[in-house]
């Protein structure tokens, strides 16, 4: 029973730990940010990683969502008769939730998992010392560029991925159910409006940043060799899906009190 | 000249470093001995400003370096040059990047005076012409002379080496001794050594100081070490399982 | 770093370029190109609207023309009344009679709410930009339940009369005298079919 209560509060305090470890590096991250300058390079570098690697992966991803939604909306409206609207489902949940969930997950197990290997290996072996001994702020060596990187590549990725899910959701529909494709392609966009595709797409910046963050905070606290860097990475990827899909879900809620 | 006063840092409770007092003048080159995981690498980090003490002061040059800003803090870096054990080479960087590391973050050169800097200083540590190379191509003993050339690249006023020795042959061993004697005869640094390895501590030192459980216990020239009293000092240099040292962890268990 | 990797700018450049193609297309065919094809606003004015919303669909003759632009209450003095004034944006080749009549309809399943106009039949005046069309209102749903409840009421009426053996369908449901004359009459005609063929005697008129 005590050992109990010593489990939970040791869980609190290193929720709090891992709070408060964030906030220190959004913040100082946030400082480097904006004091600049940058190396356009190292950004460019970061977004050729994050981003355009990331494609064919997402792409296939979202093709095959878009392909569910279609054929499992089909499932319910064929027995209302009304396939017409399977485009519009189709369209408004890949735009508003199911593009940004799915390119933000991804990139958090790819890319994210690589930034807490990279930067935890450097740590291990005394490169961010190194670093600091050359004079050069490991934050804003390594941390701002990812920052960049990530939170100006996923809302693309996004886009990305809102275009391949609905082309997935309209090859079942066209070829599958017989809808015709100038039909499908009006119903997609008359029923989208500016609010669905910007609330996706301004989601999906915060989402970059979170895993920017806390795929960086998790390799600057590796302990304890290569060991230590699986250890971080398991735990990198899982907080980062906690928090995105926490994150989600409260984003979610605000555009829907916010902007009805 | 460097001035370490009343230094204490303790982790989770358990002091590394306890009321340390050491004094390196400049040109010196101080070697520091003691056990594996005494604290020495710590030291060595308090005094480049990686970590922070709980108490104490770091003066170098009469600056307090534990109450600088960031922005004073690397500009006094600049001025320093540090080997670590493993070499700590950026290996997502070519040699070359590594070496001119300073340059490209701090320095606007133009390209052909960087690759002539890299170069000589490279050539320095006797390994001309291999900057096209990653990291990973290198094998420990080259790792470790490259990492020398980048903390020398810039001309520093102080060079600290960590284990310089540990982990390679004995004749790169020695090579690697000769680099640190002839670069302190030839620029004047100010060097810091910390080492276990006593004959490379003899080769290098002007005074040798032995840190034991949080602080220096002993300091003096070669021959002083060499020839002390001192049963703890005398238990290490002379490499015991017998002695003080051993005792004392004995009464722990 | 020093030396220069162009190939990597490129492959990020031509990514961003087609991610902001996308979002510039997304953003256009969303938009409906509206920004591009001119038109003029008409009110409509309304007691009652069911629900319309700003950005529903206006149809004239049962084509999209154009959408609801603002809803605003205004305040008749003279019928001291308060009256739903929509104002709607229609394409510019459009050009509605000054006699069509206007009402609000419902949209398939999901009962969504539209204007439709209907196209009158004089061709020499045509609605201009800002005049006002007043609207026929949609029938209410609470009206709509008051007149199911009287019709049901009169059909229950009926019904109990034919019940009571009142009225003509009453007694033709429940009195039998009909159907025994109609009987013994079929019965009568089987046995003596030259009945038909008969003729009641005529005196011959005298003059």
């Amino acid at each position: 029973m005590v050992k109990l209560f010593i489990n939970i509060g040791n869980k609190v305090l290193s929720f709090l730990y891992l709070m408060g470890g964030l906030s220190n590096l959004a913040f100082q991250s946030f400082y480097w940010t904006f004091a600049g300058p940058h190396k356009k390079q190292r950004i460019l570098e970061q977004a050729q990683k994050a981003g355009v690697e990331s494609l064919p992966i997402i792409s296939l991803v979202a093709l095959f969502i878009g392909v569910i939604m279609a054929l499992q909306t089909a499932y319910q409206m064929q027995r209302l008769g009304s396939e017409m609207y399977i485009a519009s489902i189709v369209a408004l949940s890949l735009v508003r939730e199911l593009g940004p969930v799915i390119a933000s997950l991804v990139v958090a197990g790819r890319v994210g998992a690589a930034i807490t290997a990279e930067i935890g290996s450097m740590q291990v072996t005394e490169q961010i010392d190194a670093l600091q001994t050359l004079a050069t702020n490991p934050i804003r060596y390594l941390v701002v560029p990812r920052l960049l990187a990530l939170s100006i590549m996923l809302p693309i990725l996004t886009l990305y991925a809102d275009v391949i899910g609905i082309f997935g959701g309209y090859l079942i529909c066209v070829h599958k159910l017989g809808i015709s494709s100038s039909m499908y392609l009006n119903i997609t966009f008359d029923s989208l409006l500016f609010k669905d595709l910007f609330s996706g797409l301004i989601k999906t910046i915060f989402f970059g940043m979170i895993i920017a963050f806390v795929s960086c905070y998790h390799g600057f606290n590796v302990e304890g060799g290569a060991e230590g860097v699986g250890r971080a990475t398991t735990r990198s990827v899982v907080t980062s899906f906690i928090f995105i899909i926490s994150a989600d879900c409260f984003f979610t809620a605000l555009f829907y009190f916010i902007f009805p | 000249m460097i001035e370490i006063q009343g230094l204490t840092k303790s982790f989770n409770g358990h002091k590394v470093l306890d009321n340390l007092n050491l004094t390196i003048d400049k040109g010196q080159t101080c070697v520091i001995i003691g056990r594996s995981g005494c604290g020495k690498s710590v030291l060595l980090k308090h005094i480049v400003g990686i970590l922070k003490p709980d108490s104490g002061r770091i003066l170098i040059d009469g600056k307090d370096i534990t109450v600088l800003r960031d922005k004073e803090l690397d500009e006094l870096r600049m001025k320093m040059g540090m080997v670590f054990q493993g070499g700590a080479l950026f290996d997502s960087l070519t040699v070359g990047e590594n070496v001119g590391f300073e340059f490209i973050e701090h320095r606007k050169l133009d390209p052909r005076e960087l690759l002539e800097i890299i170069e000589e200083a490279l050539c320095m540590v006797g390994l001309c012409g291999i900057e096209n190379l990653m990291p990973s191509e290198l094998s420990g003993g080259m790792k470790k002379r490259v990492a020398l050339a980048r903390a020398i690249c810039m001309k520093p006023e102080i060079i600290f080496y960590d284990e310089p020795t540990t982990g390679v042959d004995p004749i790169t061993a020695d090579s690697i001794n000769e680099l640190i004697r002839s670069l302190h005869d030839k620029i004047k640094v100010t060097s810091i050594a910390v080492t276990h390895d006593m004959k490379s501590a003899y080769r290098i030192a002007d005074k040798i100081a032995m840190l034991y459980q949080g602080r220096i216990i002993a300091e003096g020239s070669s021959d002083e070490i060499q020839n002390t009293q001192h049963p703890v000092v005398y238990q290490f240099i002379n490499g015991l399982a017998q002695g003080p040292i051993t005792e004392t962890l004995e009464q722990f268990r | 770093m020093i030396f220069g990797k162009t190939r990597l700018e490129l492959k990020v450049g031509i990514f961003v370029f087609i991610g902001l193609v996308i979002l510039v297309t997304f953003v256009l065919l969303i938009g409906d190109f509206k920004t591009w094809t001119s038109g003029y606003s008409i009110n409509f004015m309304f007691n009652f609207v069911n629900g319309v919303k700003i950005g529903a669909p206006v149809r004239f003759a049962g084509v999209d023309i154009g959408e609801v632009k603002d809803i605003e209450f205004v305040f008749l003095p003279q019928e001291k009344k308060v009256k739903v004034k929509m104002i709607g944006w229609v394409k510019e080749e459009v050009k509605i009679p000054i006699d069509s009549t206007v009402w609000v309809n419902t949209l398939g399943l999901l009962g969504e709410k539209y204007v439709e106009i209907m196209p009158g039949e004089d061709h020499n005046n045509y609605l201009s930009p800002d005049q006002t069309l007043v609207g026929a209102d949609p029938i209410a749903m609470h009206e709509m339940a008051e007149l199911a409840r009287r019709i049901a009421g009169n059909i229950d009426e009926s019904i109990v009369k034919i019940k009571n053996k009142e009225g003509t369908v009453g007694r033709l449901l429940y009195d039998d005298t009909v159907y025994k004359e109609l009987e013994a009459l079929i019965t009568d005609i089987r046995k003596h079919p030259w009945k038909l063929l008969s003729q009641p005697k005529e005196k011959p008129k005298k003059r």
